[in-house]
């Protein structure tokens, strides 16, 4: 059957179209060309000049696996029950649940009504990844991928420190995206998480890690130049060393001549963007980051935003979370060392208004969005639910979107905070095209899926249709329609249909050989086989809903 | 890869989930664990449906259960012995009927979740204790009467990254009837034993928190223990490079537990200021970990406590724990379980399951709740998977509904 979307006015910044108004076919799943006048249409929705873009990416959204879930048991204090309607009822029946740790069909639900066809869970750790799956594998309507996590792992240390070659190590970083079924490789504090294993409490860039006696900027090589080898098209996503210490802007930039000009990504820079200017000895950088990203054009950063309300931080960072956990609100936070592998941090936050630092927070996430000047190098994120829940995006593009709005709720502040930020001055109001490359098109091309964030013909068919209206929030907020894989999904911000999504996953090839010693150290010091740590296709297909599309890569 | 490795199973007989076990020590019943052998002796085969204890077709027992739900008011999903799969059907089970959801250990369980909610913690995992462990302080508990490998598995092994684990500092601090002998070392060093009643634990742990955290201790002995004793202790766990701190949350099976088990936990924060520790829940039975973690990505909340007095039926599953059911004069019982179940009082309803990891496929976490390892089929059989059977009796109310 045909579907046709007529008089659709289209934004696909990846095809270059600016609002150009067309018709767009639609036919199991994929964008066609116009078909033949003798091709029977069989659904047609006229969208009378209505916006279109392709379905929103999010490209680094913590939504499943060991630390969202100890984030959703952390806060009781916060649940409260709802009773919901048909066709979400039909899956989740009494639903229960904080707004910033929804359970797994909250989270497929939510996305979708705001447009958002896929997101990305950029925090897998690799010995956690067949909990990260299943509880991807429960959340619908969506498409689901992740990053998996190396460069605290012992084994990955171990060949650094051992000298090993370049291709071992890109080996084994491929065997790992085969073993934990991710698209993509993170690294988080380089070398910090093992070093708190330690019984450090920092670790700098340029400081031998205490036991290793390899640097996080050694890491950083390796990794990158790993990633960029092995072919796959997610650039290494880098949780810097410094998480949000004052001062820690210096290692953020130094982080980026890291990798020698390969391409790296910069995640959540808010969290990486503090000075230690003023007073309180707190100040925003962002300038200087925005700078650095405008110059450095093998740099992409996401912002991680941060917005007014109760949340739950939950990290990889253990080390750095280890000391947050002191200013935790509720005052409770879990820290855990994970099998050698890495280790985790969840740690209520109540961002607020009036309080310094949490103003200037929000307000230097602001400045780096306004400051950057190449959309496709800067992606919309909140760190969900770190600086806040992903539902609070329509909120952020009116802020970016509306300079009065965004002064308005400035003029609110702190206003010590607001003597230290220059984001009035900045005049910047983000266009509709802008706000599509920066959630579609530069998404899907960072992470290599070709046939997703654009509208060309055998793009499939994952779209959204917003009514234009001056309150960017309320357009952004309730799309009009929303489809998924071709499916008619959500009509006037209402889920109608449910489906579930599948995941993405890049796996390029390697030396099987590098098993051999895998194996062997696994037999040695590990608790599990390795046989059981790979993750099969089948483990994703498993309960009939979920299953794997692997992105050929290079 | 050889035959043989992929043949190993992971064993779901207790938290520790083992995944050593060949097919070749299925087939000749050759164990290190009484738990192991137990588990994998059990038979599958003749099991019946059954509708009041009389053999029923499959469909006419589907018909039967979901009768018993439709004329129920307020069900509870209970037992809950399962895997991930399985508890992924109760939840959904549990929505539809409007059931409460519940598990047998739930109120071990909840214990640490208590703790967990009110705090929080800092835990570690198997993997890491095997390879950095030098000090291992096992409070109120052997972990050995619930995971008879832990020694064997993570303590007593050959190689470890950053220790010598024949070197470990085992410590036994309080507990009843403690099997103390896994702890000696393999060269015949003795653990050290520091006694008192488990009932004693909250006074005993309460002072050694207290110790750690510097602050001033007047009494000169507590529940028996000298203090200078407990203050020998802090002392150990500060100067230890990793310490551990082992509770198990069954065996503090005493009123306000938790508060014993958030004194383990603070221990380890205040220790974490300086130098570095961490605590390690053990124990772990029946999927306890894997339902309560899939009931709170489901669901968004952990598992409730039972209240059978509230509930007018009863569907139970006791897939690894063939001889457990639901306490006496709750009612109507319908048991999606074990095929090999033991009835005390016949239940309304009994429709055999196959058991994940031994007659069909699943996924189970284990204790330290970061590893989930595949279970696989070790004595294939051609029971329906509780996933199925929960399909069945859903489609049937679903139908009747329409």
């Amino acid at each position: 059957m045909i579907t046709l979307l007529k008089n659709a006015k289209v934004i696909d910044p990846a095809n270059h179209k600016d609002g150009v108004v067309q018709d767009i076919y639609i036919r199991d799943g994929r964008i066609i060309a116009k078909p033949a006048d003798s091709e029977k249409i069989g659904q047609v929705h006229d969208l009378n000049g209505k916006i279109v873009m392709a379905g929103a990416i999010d490209m680094h959204s913590h939504i499943g696996g060991g630390k969202v879930n100890i984030a959703r048991m952390l806060l009781p204090e916060y649940q409260a029950m709802r009773r919901l309607e048909e066709p979400e009822a039909h899956i989740c029946g009494a639903n229960c649940s904080h707004h910033a740790t929804p359970n797994t069909t909250d989270t497929g639900m939510r996305y979708i009504e705001m447009g958002y066809t896929a997101a990305f869970e950029p925090a897998i750790l690799a010995v956690n990844a067949r909990q990260a799956h299943m509880e991807m594998g429960d959340t619908p309507m969506i498409d689901k991928g992740g990053y998996a996590m190396l460069g605290n792992d012992d084994y990955f240390l171990r060949l650094l420190s051992q000298n090993a070659d370049q291709k071992t190590i890109n080996d084994y970083v491929a065997w790992t995206l085969h073993a934990t079924q991710t698209i993509g490789i993170k690294v988080v504090n380089p070398g910090g998480i093992s070093a708190f294993k330690f019984n450090e409490r920092r670790q700098d860039l340029d400081q031998q890690h205490s036991h290793y006696h390899i640097t996080p900027r050694r890491i950083l090589q390796a990794l990158s130049r790993a990633v960029n080898e092995i072919g796959i098209a997610k650039p290494l996503h880098v949780h810097c060393n410094n998480l949000g210490v004052a001062g820690n802007f210096q290692t953020t930039l130094d982080t980026m001549g890291a990798s020698d000009g390969l391409p790296m990504h910069l995640t959540h820079i808010q969290f990486h963007s503090y000075g230690t200017e003023g007073d309180k000895k707190f100040s925003s950088a962002a300038a200087n980051i925005a700078e650095a990203i405008n110059s450095n054009k093998h740099i992409t950063a996401d912002v991680g935003q941060i917005l007014f309300g109760q949340t739950v931080t939950a990290s990889g960072d253990n080390m750095m979370q280890h000391l947050n956990a002191k200013v935790a609100n509720p005052k409770k936070s879990v820290i855990m060392d994970i099998e050698c592998d890495a280790g985790c941090g969840v740690v209520p936050f109540k961002y607020r208004d009036q309080n310094y630092v949490n103003a200037l927070q929000w307000a230097i996430g602001l400045e780096v969005f306004l400051s950057v000047d190449d959309p496709w190098r800067v992606f919309l994120t909140t760190d969900h639910p770190n600086g806040a829940p992903f539902t609070s995006y329509p909120h952020l593009i009116r802020l970016l979107m509306d300079k009065t709005f965004r002064n308005d709720a400035f003029d609110k502040l702190n206003l010590d905070a607001q003597a230290m930020s220059n984001l009035k001055s900045l005049d910047r109001e983000y266009s509709l095209y802008e706000i599509a490359t920066m959630t579609r098109s530069a998404p899907a091309k960072l992470i290599g899926l070709q046939d997703r964030g654009h509208l060309g013909v055998g793009a499939a068919a994952d779209i959204t249709v917003y009514t234009d209206q001056a309150d960017k929030e309320a357009m952004f907020a309730k799309p009009d329609l929303v489809f998924k894989d071709g499916e008619l999904v959500v009509k006037e911000g209402k889920v109608v249909k449910v489906v579930w999504g599948a995941t993405h996953t890049a796996k390029p090839a390697f030396d099987v050989g590098v098993e051999k010693d895998i194996k062997q150290y696994f037999d040695r010091y590990h608790t599990m086989q390795m046989n059981n740590f790979k993750i099969s296709n089948d483990h994703i297909a498993e309960d009939g809903r979920n299953h794997v599309i692997n992105h050929a890569q290079g | 890869m050889t035959n043989q490795q992929d043949s190993m199973h992971a064993c779901p007989a207790c938290g520790l989930l083992c995944d050593d076990i060949s097919g070749d020590a299925i087939a000749r019943q050759q164990f290190s664990c009484g738990k192991a052998a137990k588990f994998y002796a059990r038979v599958s085969t003749g099991a019946q449906p059954q509708i009041a204890g009389r053999a029923a077709s499959l469909t006419d027992a589907v018909a039967a259960a979901v009768a018993v739900l439709k004329q129920a008011n307020t069900p509870l999903v209970a037992g809950s012995s399962t895997d991930v799969h399985g508890a992924r059907a109760l939840v959904r089970l549990a929505q539809h009927t409007g059931a409460a959801m519940t598990h047998m250990n739930a109120s071990s369980t909840l214990r640490n979740m208590k703790v967990l909610q009110h705090r929080g913690w800092q835990t570690t995992t198997l993997t890491e204790v095997r390879n950095r462990a030098d000090v291992i302080l096992m409070i109120g508990t052997d972990v050995v009467t619930h995971n008879t490998r832990f020694f064997d598995r993570v303590v007593w092994v050959d190689d470890a990254m950053f220790t010598d684990p024949a070197a470990r500092k085992i410590i036994y601090l309080g507990g009843d009837k403690l099997s103390t002998k896994p702890g000696i070392s393999p060269d015949g060093r003795a653990p050290e034993v520091i006694a008192c009643a488990a009932e004693h634990l909250p006074e005993v742990v309460a002072t050694l928190r207290a110790l750690v955290m510097d602050k001033p201790v007047t009494v000169a002995s507590v529940a028996g223990i000298a203090v200078s004793t407990l203050k020998t202790l802090a002392d150990t766990l500060k100067a230890a490079k990793y310490a551990t701190l082992v509770w198990v949350s069954k065996d503090l099976h005493y009123d306000h537990a938790e508060l014993t088990i958030e004194n383990i936990t603070e221990t380890v924060v205040a220790l974490n200021q300086k130098s570095r520790a961490m605590g390690l829940s053990m124990g772990g039975s029946d999927g306890d970990t894997s339902v309560n973690y899939a009931h709170t990505w489901l669901n968004g909340v952990i598992i409730d406590a039972p209240e059978w007095e509230s509930h007018d039926a009863v569907v139970w599953v006791n897939s690894y724990s063939p001889d457990a059911m639901p306490p006496a004069g709750t009612g109507p019982v319908i048991v999606l379980g074990a095929p090999d179940s033991q009835f005390d009082v016949t239940p309304a309803v009994f429709i055999p399951v196959a058991t994940p990891g031994l007659d069909c496929n699943g996924q189970q976490f284990r204790v330290d709740g970061s590893v989930t390892l595949p279970l696989t089929a070790a004595k294939p059989s051609d029971l329906p998977t509780l996933s199925q059977v929960v399909a069945l009796i859903e489609a049937q109310l679903q139908g009747d509904l329409a």
